[in-house]
């Protein structure tokens, strides 16, 4: 779809930005593109309206201020779902002039929506992922990564929620056991893993044997994994763990993983802890890859995921697009709520979000080749889950664990049981009430 | 009340009074003798042994009165009862028996102390013992939900709980275990000071200060050995020098003279053989040259050389404190060193210690010493990581690598600078040049007027402060770090990048 910004329907641009009057097609769409592209670089030439000139939009945009971007931004995918050309340049533009990464949660959201949706229309979503990767990997280093990620749990629960309620399933699952074996798919650097090894290390009984098979996607840097498994060793040595520890990555796809190579041994007890993992596989593929995890016979599964629904609806833009805008609301408003205004690993975070939306919004399925990151809501992956497992509810005692987890941090989070069926399928992280992170325990 | 002979429970009054693990031997009629314990689980071997049921055991009325069978908790609540009987005179002394201590197993069958020999002397010490680990946890901390069998335990740890803080070997504080132990793993306290498998956080004592940003840079690069072995060693070695820079030392006044008196001996002493012990393929003119500064600085006269030396005078100070360091491997400055690393080391290795306590361990000592040195930690984990893992830094004479980290040990900025200079040495090995030292002095001179230069060691490089008149031991007046690392990383970047010309021109 070529773009042309036609001049008669901005009624506020001559007001903000003459030079949009050169209505040159190219200089508007190279304007838009590195809008995009330049959301990565701290030097954005347009956007940089504070929220004065906000409210000070024509009647257009939502009039009291606030939640403007999720209405023009609905209003812009429903255009562009229904092809409406002139309405989607207006509204396109319109957000642009509006938009900062670096403004309040509106204009953060009207941004980086802004892109998905310029890739949607233009197509190019794919190109702009993979810049988008690209440059967030060159700047990826084990002290950015830890720091970043230690920071984040530090301020929220997000993560640790689902690393404590893990933990506490694996323990009780594998409690007696000699010689474990966790198989860990996730991006979370192993930081869920030294709360486990110290309560490894500090049980009455004889401290096991630890095997740690990390795997990661494609995103992640090999330097950076090999520093987290020298620490990772180097901390089981403190705690007095026998411990190993392997890194497959590499892979295009988990279903590419095998019991031998992975290294499962016959008589280890396995445990698999997949976070966020299940949603990066693509839709179609996820019963076989959870048969797959059923073949290495583990003793317990643990899974995370965050609670959104991009897939039912994969095939429906506007209603995608809604539930993906309602989601990652709530994830910068969460964020915004829990770092400081100033903090970069925020930052971080939120352009990593903005990857993930336009990997959602605008690129096909087909073009894959990673991580999709569609995800689906609990209920969900508990009805796959049940074809090859069955639950296994949360101890009381973990349950505690998670409730005394939440209280460290700042209001607003809460600890949810799953409803029905003896609350066995799994805990909900709640924010203000809506449920954000889903956890459950699997047995075969 | 207790008389002391007639006794119906005999070692349970002492047991009251007294811990509950400790066996208690009969307890005297005299008041003024001390008691006899025996270690715990180790009980008299004449003393009879009872063996409880569970429900007995944890019956909370055990002392009942013979006349109306009521039942209380303690014997002493019991005679106060027996005496609103108004019992005969003859029935109200206890029966005389002779008191014979009795000692408890614990009903559990697979319990270690279900044995007689391993019977515990005490009634309430087996009630808790048996609670504990073979009864039901129903006390739970609403803070960490963790479980208690024993109401006292349980409102013990609930005082404390939340209060405790945890200190990193960083100096990071958390007031969450779970945030700590995550911290602590990933942190580069760890990463140095696991290779050496001692916390010596005694030791910490000011490095950490202005050096936040030091094991960052050095942990990060794992495959750099020598760096690492340098500020290892050099945080190791702080001990000696670091009191005397800084105020607030917890160093005593005496460490500090000694080591300082013993120093400046050194460098005026031992000025000559010095090129022996430092680096092999130094050329023999230079370091007698760089001895002749040091030593001028010490004796603060000042020469030509001198004046470029003050302000660029701590790389050569650091070769000379190097050098001379190398000397006081054979002083008693160096066995002081040694001893206390020493002790420190046997005192920490000596009790193999649980992960529980070496995490209590590192907390209590974090937050007992406020001015630790995080990064001693670091200085000996990565010289170990770099030489064989030695846990004694003095013994130098085997390894060249050791030798250099004694270079190293000189106080901060002078570590620091020994670092560039330890680069360079290392950088002999490196590059095979003979006159490292002489490039590196005349290099640093140039360096400390400001050039901007290339890190070679990939550390983020600043200018050099240079304005800072920096006397022998790099007490100026300003407090805290002379060097940062980003100096020494210039500093190692300059040796690097040598260039012979300028030396001349530096004289």
């Amino acid at each position: 779809m070529r773009f042309e910004f036609s001049r008669g329907s901005s009624q506020r641009g001559d007001r903000f930005f003459p030079s949009h009057q050169q209505s040159n097609d190219q200089v508007a769409a190279i304007d838009m593109q590195s809008n995009s592209s330049a959301t990565t670089n701290k030097n954005q030439p347009q956007t940089s309206h504070t929220s004065t000139s906000r409210s000070s939009d024509s009647g257009e945009a939502c009039g009291g201020g606030n939640k403007w971007a999720s209405k023009l931004l609905s209003e812009c995918a429903r255009a562009i779902s229904e092809k409406d050309s002139s309405k989607i340049h207006h509204l396109l533009w319109m957000l642009n002039e509006l938009a900062s990464p670096y403004g309040d949660c509106d204009q953060k959201l009207a941004s980086y929506f802004l892109q998905a949706l310029f890739c949607k229309a233009t197509d190019s979503g794919q190109r702009c992922f993979k810049t988008l990767a690209t440059v967030a990997e060159k700047s990826h280093s084990f002290d950015s990564a830890r720091k970043l990620i230690l920071k984040f749990q530090e301020v929220s629960p997000w993560t640790t929620f689902g690393h404590v309620a893990s933990n506490g399933a694996i323990l009780e699952a594998l409690d007696g056991e000699s010689k474990l074996h966790i198989i860990d798919i996730s991006n979370t650097f192993c930081t869920q893993w030294p709360t486990l090894l110290e309560a490894l290390a500090t049980r009455n009984d004889e401290t096991p044997r630890l095997k740690l098979t990390v795997v990661v996607t494609a995103g992640i840097v090999k330097s950076v994994m090999k520093e987290v498994g020298q620490r990772m060793e180097k901390f089981a040595r403190l705690m007095g763990v026998p411990f190993e520890f392997n890194v497959i990555s590499g892979l295009n796809h988990i279903g590419e993983l095998t019991k031998e190579g992975l290294g499962v041994r016959e008589d280890e007890a396995v445990a698999i802890n997949c976070v966020g993992a299940l949603r990066r596989v693509e839709v179609d593929e996820r019963s076989s890859v959870i048969q797959l995890l059923r073949s290495l016979s583990p003793r317990v599964v643990t899974i995370v995921e965050e609670e959104a629904d991009f897939s039912s609806s994969r095939y429906d833009f506007v209603r995608c697009f809604e539930e993906c805008l309602r989601f990652y609301t709530l994830y910068f408003e969460m964020l915004e709520e829990s770092f400081v205004p100033t903090s970069n690993e925020r930052l971080m975070l939120e352009r990593e979000s903005s990857r993930n939306i336009v990997r959602v919004l605008a690129c096909d399925e087909e073009n894959g080749g990673g991580e999709c990151e569609r995800r689906e809501r609990g209920i969900h992956w508990s009805g796959r889950l049940r074809e090859a497992f069955s639950p296994v509810g949360f101890s009381d005692d973990v349950v505690d664990d998670v409730r005394a987890l939440l209280k460290r941090y700042k209001s607003g989070w809460a600890l949810v049981l799953a409803q029905g069926d003896n609350h066995e399928s799994g805990i909900y992280l709640t924010w203000k009430e809506e449920p954000v992170v889903w956890a459950s325990a699997w047995k075969p | 009340m207790m008389s002391g002979d007639a006794f119906s429970l005999p070692s349970l009054i002492a047991g009251f009074a007294q811990d509950q693990n400790s066996a208690n031997p009969k307890p005297n009629t005299n008041p003024v003798a001390k008691k006899k314990r025996n270690l715990p689980g180790t009980p008299d071997p004449d003393a009879e042994v009872v063996a409880l049921s569970p429900k007995t055991l944890m019956a909370t009325n055990r002392f009942i009165c013979e006349i109306c069978n009521k039942g209380f908790q303690r014997d002493q609540n019991l005679q106060l009862h027996r005496r609103g009987h108004n019992l005969p005179w003859k029935l109200k002394q206890r029966t005389n028996k002779e008191v014979r201590k009795k000692v408890y197993i614990c009903p559990e069958n697979t319990c270690v102390h279900h044995d007689s020999s391993r019977a515990l002397g005490d009634l309430t010490g087996i009630k808790k013992h048996f609670s504990r680990k073979h009864g039901e946890k129903k006390w739970k901390c609403e803070k960490c939900s963790k479980k208690y069998a024993v109401q006292s335990d349980w409102k013990a740890h609930s005082k404390t709980c939340g209060t405790r803080e945890y200190k990193c070997d960083c100096g990071t504080l958390f007031s969450r275990k779970d945030s700590f132990i995550t911290h602590r793993a990933f942190c580069d306290a760890l990463a140095d000071e696991s290779a050496r498998n001692t916390s010596v956080p005694e030791t910490d004592l000011n490095f950490r200060n202005d050096t936040v940003n030091f094991p960052h840079g050095f942990s990060s690069r794992p495959g750099v050995p020598d760096i690492a072995g340098i500020s290892q060693f050099s945080a190791g070695y702080r001990p000696d020098f670091s009191g005397m820079r800084t105020p607030g030392n917890s160093l005593g006044a005496d460490q500090q003279n000694t080591g300082l008196s013993l120093w400046l001996n050194q460098a005026n002493s031992h000025i000559t053989p010095n090129s022996n012990l430092y680096v092999p393929p130094i050329s023999t003119g230079f370091p007698d040259q760089m001895v002749q500064m040091g030593a001028n600085l010490y004796s603060s006269s000042s020469s030509a050389n001198l004046g470029n030396i003050t302000l660029s005078g701590l790389p050569h100070e650091l070769k000379e404190e190097g050098i001379n360091k190398a000397n006081m491997v054979d002083t008693t400055s160096a066995s002081l060193y040694s001893d206390r690393i020493q002790n420190k080391q046997l005192k920490l290795a000596a009790v193999p210690m649980s992960a529980t306590a070496l995490l209590q361990k590192a907390a209590q000592m974090g937050s007992t010493r406020s001015n630790q040195l995080p990064f001693f930690g670091n200085s000996y984990g990565l010289m170990s990581s770099s030489s064989s893992p030695t846990t004694n830094p003095i013994s130098l004479n085997q390894n060249p690598n050791e030798l250099y980290h004694v270079f190293q040990d000189v106080k901060q900025p002078a570590t620091e600078n020994l670092k560039a200079t330890h680069s360079v040495a290392m950088g002999d090995a490196m590059m095979g040049t003979s006159s490292n030292l002489d490039q590196l002095v005349m290099r640093t001179n140039e360096n400390l007027q400001n050039e901007p230069t290339q890190l070679k060691l990939q550390r983020g490089s600043d200018s050099i402060e240079s304005g800072l008149t920096r006397d022998f031991l790099g007490m100026s007046s300003e407090s805290g770090f002379l060097f940062l690392p980003q100096d020494l990383a210039k500093f190692a970047s300059i040796s690097s990048a040598m260039r012979l010309n300028h030396f001349t021109a530096n004289h």
